[in-house]
């Protein structure tokens, strides 16, 4: 399609009237595209009943551990999605696909993104258990674009996907941004409409969820030629838990990043501070109490503290 | 007795022995595997008679017969050797072509029109190694295969209905080809993403460097092309060697405003181009993997002659200027029946690295016009006694099934002039195809969506097969072949093609399937709802049902009894003649009452205030 000669800018399509991002990029692949863009091949893509000849390029092979983003985007109704303007998606057939999809153990999580007209109906009839889905409009409201490029004659995106792309934009690498807060960020004054979302099928609370869970990025490498010197810190605990404990003991060199003029160097002074344990045992051992997730390590942590005691009173009473 | 005293003159000879074994093993395995795989890459210039300027990328890679390295590519992609094993292919081509070869401007009967210059959209034709009828299985997995590769819908070829079998017609004539088009396929960057992770550099070193993709879908025609030759047979082992050409043409306008100094008022007629204008790109150094990387530019026979050069003076340039001085100059061999020659000027990648990147820019000093050779052939005869020639044309036309052709409404044109059929045709061989004959109309499901556009009759293939056309250069060094030049010097076939018809069909009413369910729904639950009401509903049965029952229970003893079996079922009978309405009356009464003491007092405060 970014090459059909009506595209003013062939090879290249843009989300914003300024052209700063050609989404078209260099190396993008598509699996479906033109014809095939059916609405049998996309259930058949969701639930992997192909034939035996399609190449597994054209499959989509998850199993029970992995995150699926979904994002539909065109012309819909009432629980209803066109396809090619001859035929549409409806709301029980992505049910019917993603409840297959639930049985045959094709993903763990999966996120549904729908920007239609009345897109929250498209997902009403959906029942499987770890789904999330969000939709740009309600039951009777129209979902809007943004602006119109007016160089290249079309409208380029539209609002609720500007505004996702809006706060993705706003994130740095380090930010540990939520569901919820992508959820929340969504302003009904602006987008002309009510984003409305679906968690009841999701056990995990939204404030827990980091968006990384569904949304990737790939990210520009740097070779730099100066050897980093190795990090050997135990992945118990996550970067902001260090950073904290690294602020408390403020005698400990702390581990840094800095960025110097697009490159990155990284300080490896004292590896002993990694954790503060020598100097802040109560800390160490109330974030290890917090940090155990399970009853089981409790227990085992009790009996342990258990002996010495046994030993101590049969001391005692010998 | 005496190595056994010195131990360390024993292990001295111990260590020459086990050095020299290695030293032989290594010697006969490099003796066996002398055949490495090599990799060239080419980009061939010339500047078209109606000043666009044509860019043609060639990237060759071998394989050798794998008895000798295994399955072990360094160089080779290794999705194409399992490609060639799997399905036993001894010869494929894959082109995706966007855009018009203008055969009267650019030329048709040089080699690179003959075998660059394809149809729109996707052209796939295959030629197996294996039995009559494993064929069609094997054809049918590798366009599954080609579209998962390349991102493009190649399994549309998969059903009978797409492909066919030439047998005469279509050059690499054998029984085992199979050929299949896709005239409206589109072509863009993913298709050409997959190309490039074939090449050992892909886009990041070489020559493929310059391949800007805004700029090369700018172009007027740009055809990307695969060609694949399996050398050695299936008697040989499994494993043959491979021969691997990937080829991009291009046609670009070069743009005038970006011009290189030259004459004012000649800016727009005839603009310079260099590569830097043209992709926004240098080559900054060549593929480290290639054996060999060059650049050429090609004057073809009429720039040269209306430059005026001969083999004599070949080296001067009177009207145009490079930017880059060649590293050499080869000449076409003189042939007999003109005098012109082309000219070919050879530019080494090797010596530029990325602070001096290579630029080859081409500035015309002087406004010239030449022309091309005619297109597509243009043959006399000077031979021949009574003044007639003899020309071999071979047509070959795939018609969809849904397109009826009357055979017998053919007219055949000669010089304008009409002859009759009989005298010009020597076979005719038409083929229907197998499986959807018995229909002859398409289903409602297997329109396209955009069915009112029309549909596709791929273009017809023209081949002259007395005619070859090659290109053979004096070349001096012939250990050094460079792979486009031995291209030009095999005769290749001349082959030019017609063009792509839209035939707009009679489309049926795609919204009938609707309406004759929503009709037929309606006159279903009419008819089945009526006749259900009137079989088995009887109207006000409750009400007589209510009203025997009153009538029935007037006596004493019935109400005796009614009462004593309902103390038995536990009161859940009422009596069947308290009135419905006496809760109502109770009610209205009630509220009278209230009403009256209302007024009452109302009329009490009201007298005596």
């Amino acid at each position: 399609m970014a090459c059909n000669t009506r595209n003013k800018y062939p090879a290249q399509v843009f989300n914003n009237e300024n052209h700063r991002l050609n989404l078209y990029g260099d190396n993008v692949e598509v699996d479906y595209r033109g014809y095939e863009v059916t609405v049998e091949n996309f259930l058949r893509v969701l639930t992997g009943r192909h034939e035996t000849a399609v190449p597994r390029s054209k499959r989509l092979l998850s199993d029970e551990g992995s995150h699926i983003l979904l994002y539909m985007t065109g012309h819909g109704g009432d629980e209803f999605l066109k396809f090619q303007d001859s035929e549409e998606l409806q709301s029980h057939d992505l049910a019917d696909a993603v409840k297959q999809m639930k049985e045959k153990h094709r993903f763990k999580e999966l996120l549904i993104m729908v920007d239609t007209c009345q897109a929250a109906t498209l997902f009403n009839q959906l029942q499987s258990p770890g789904v999330l889905a969000i939709g740009s409009s309600m039951k009777g409201e129209n979902s809007y674009s943004h602006h119109l490029d007016s160089d290249v004659g079309v409208s380029v995106v539209d609002r609720f996907t500007y505004y996702t792309l809006a706060f993705f934009e706003r994130l740095n690498i380090y930010d540990n941004a939520s569901l919820s807060s992508l959820f929340s960020s969504y302003n009904p004054s602006l987008l002309m409409s009510t984003a409305y979302y679906r968690k009841d099928l999701y056990k995990r609370r939204l404030e827990e969820v980091p968006v990384t869970n569904f949304f990737g990025s790939v990210m520009e490498t740097i070779h730099t030629d100066a050897a980093y010197k190795a990090l050997s810190r135990r992945n118990s605990g996550r970067f902001e838990d260090e950073m904290s404990l690294d602020q408390s003991v403020h005698h400990i060199e702390r581990r840094m990043l800095i960025k110097v003029n697009d490159g990155y160097e990284i300080h490896d002074i004292n590896p002993e501070g990694e954790e503060g344990a020598s100097k802040c045992p109560w800390s160490t051992f109330r974030n290890k109490f917090q940090k155990a997730e399970n009853v089981d390590s409790l227990v085992n942590y009790g009996l342990v503290a258990m002996i010495p005691l046994l030993v101590i009173s049969t001391w005692l009473v010998q | 007795m005496v190595l056994l005293q010195r131990p360390h003159i024993l292990l001295l000879l111990i260590g020459t022995h086990q050095f020299l074994q290695c030293w032989i093993a290594f010697g006969s395995v490099n003796e066996e595997g002398q055949k490495q795989e090599e990799f060239s890459e080419e980009l061939l210039l010339k500047t078209l008679p109606d000043h666009k300027l044509l860019a043609h990328f060639h990237f060759q890679s071998s394989a050798p017969p794998s008895t000798s390295n295994g399955c072990h590519h360094h160089l080779f992609p290794k999705a194409i050797s399992q490609l060639v094993q799997k399905f036993r292919i001894k010869e494929m081509e894959l082109s995706f072509t966007q855009g018009r070869w203008n055969y009267e401007s650019w030329g048709g009967f040089d080699p690179k029109s003959s075998s660059n210059a394809k149809p729109a959209g996707v052209e796939l034709w295959a030629v197996f190694d294996v039995p009559q009828h494993h064929i069609d299985a094997s054809w049918k997995n590798l366009t599954h295969t080609l579209s998962g590769l390349f991102c493009a819908s190649i399994n549309f070829l998969e059903s009978t209905a797409t492909y066919s079998t030439p047998e005469w017609s279509f050059p690499p004539a054998s029984g085992n080809v199979r050929y299949g088009t896709l005239p409206c396929e589109a072509v863009c960057t993913e298709n050409l993403s997959p190309w490039l992770k074939l090449l050992p550099c892909r886009d990041k070193a070489g020559i493929a460097l310059l391949l800007d993709r805004p700029s090369l879908y700018r172009g007027f025609y740009h055809s990307q092309q695969l060609h694949l030759t399996s050398t050695g047979s299936s008697s040989e082992g499994i494993d043959s060697g491979i021969i691997l050409e990937q080829t991009l043409t291009v046609v670009l306008q070069p743009n005038s405003e970006m011009a290189i100094e030259v004459h004012a008022s000649e800016k727009h007629i005839q603009p310079s181009w260099s590569l830097s204008s043209i992709f926004g790109k240098q080559v900054s150094g060549r593929c480290v993997l290639a054996k060999s990387s060059s650049v050429y530019l090609l004057l073809d026979r009429g720039l040269s002659a209306a430059n005026g050069l001969t083999s004599e003076n070949f080296w001067s340039n009177p009207s145009f200027e490079l930017s880059a001085n060649p590293d050499r100059i080869f000449l076409e061999e003189s042939s007999s029946h003109s005098k012109s020659l082309s000219i070919l000027y050879m530019f080494q990648v090797e010596k530029y690295c990325e602070s001096e990147p290579f630029d080859i820019g081409l500035m015309w000093k002087v406004p010239l016009a030449w022309f091309c050779q005619q297109t597509p052939l243009h043959a006399s005869s000077a031979n021949s006694k009574d003044g007639s020639c003899e020309l071999r044309v071979d047509v070959f036309q795939v018609v969809p099934w849904y397109v009826k052709v009357y055979f017998h409404s053919l007219r055949v044109f000669v010089d304008q002039q009409p002859r009759a059929v009989s005298d010009i045709i020597e076979k005719i061989h038409v083929s229907p195809s197998k499986d959807k004959c018995l229909l002859g109309f398409l289903r409602i499901d297997e329109y396209p969506p955009d069915a009112n556009q029309g549909f596709d009759i791929p273009s017809a293939i023209i081949s002259f097969p007395n005619f070859h056309a090659s290109m053979v250069f004096l070349e001096d060094d012939s250990l050094n072949k460079s792979p486009l030049l031995s291209k030009f010097q095999e005769k290749c076939p001349v082959m030019p093609y017609t063009e792509v018809l839209l035939v707009p069909l009679t489309t049926p009413d795609f919204s009938m399937p609707y309406n004759v369910i929503t009709i037929t729904c309606t006159v279903f639950a009419l008819y089945f709802g009526s006749l259900l009401n009137v079989l088995q509903r009887r109207v006000a049965e409750e009400e007589r049902f209510l009203k025997a029952k009153a009538a029935k229970k007037t006596g004493r003893l019935p109400l005796l009894l009614s009462k004593l079996s309902a103390k038995l079922r536990g009161r859940r009978l009422e009596p069947l003649h308290s009135p419905p309405s006496s809760s109502s009356f109770i009610n209205s009464k009630l509220v009278l009452k209230v009403i009256l003491v209302a007024g009452l007092a109302v009329g009490w405060q009201y007298f005596f205030s």
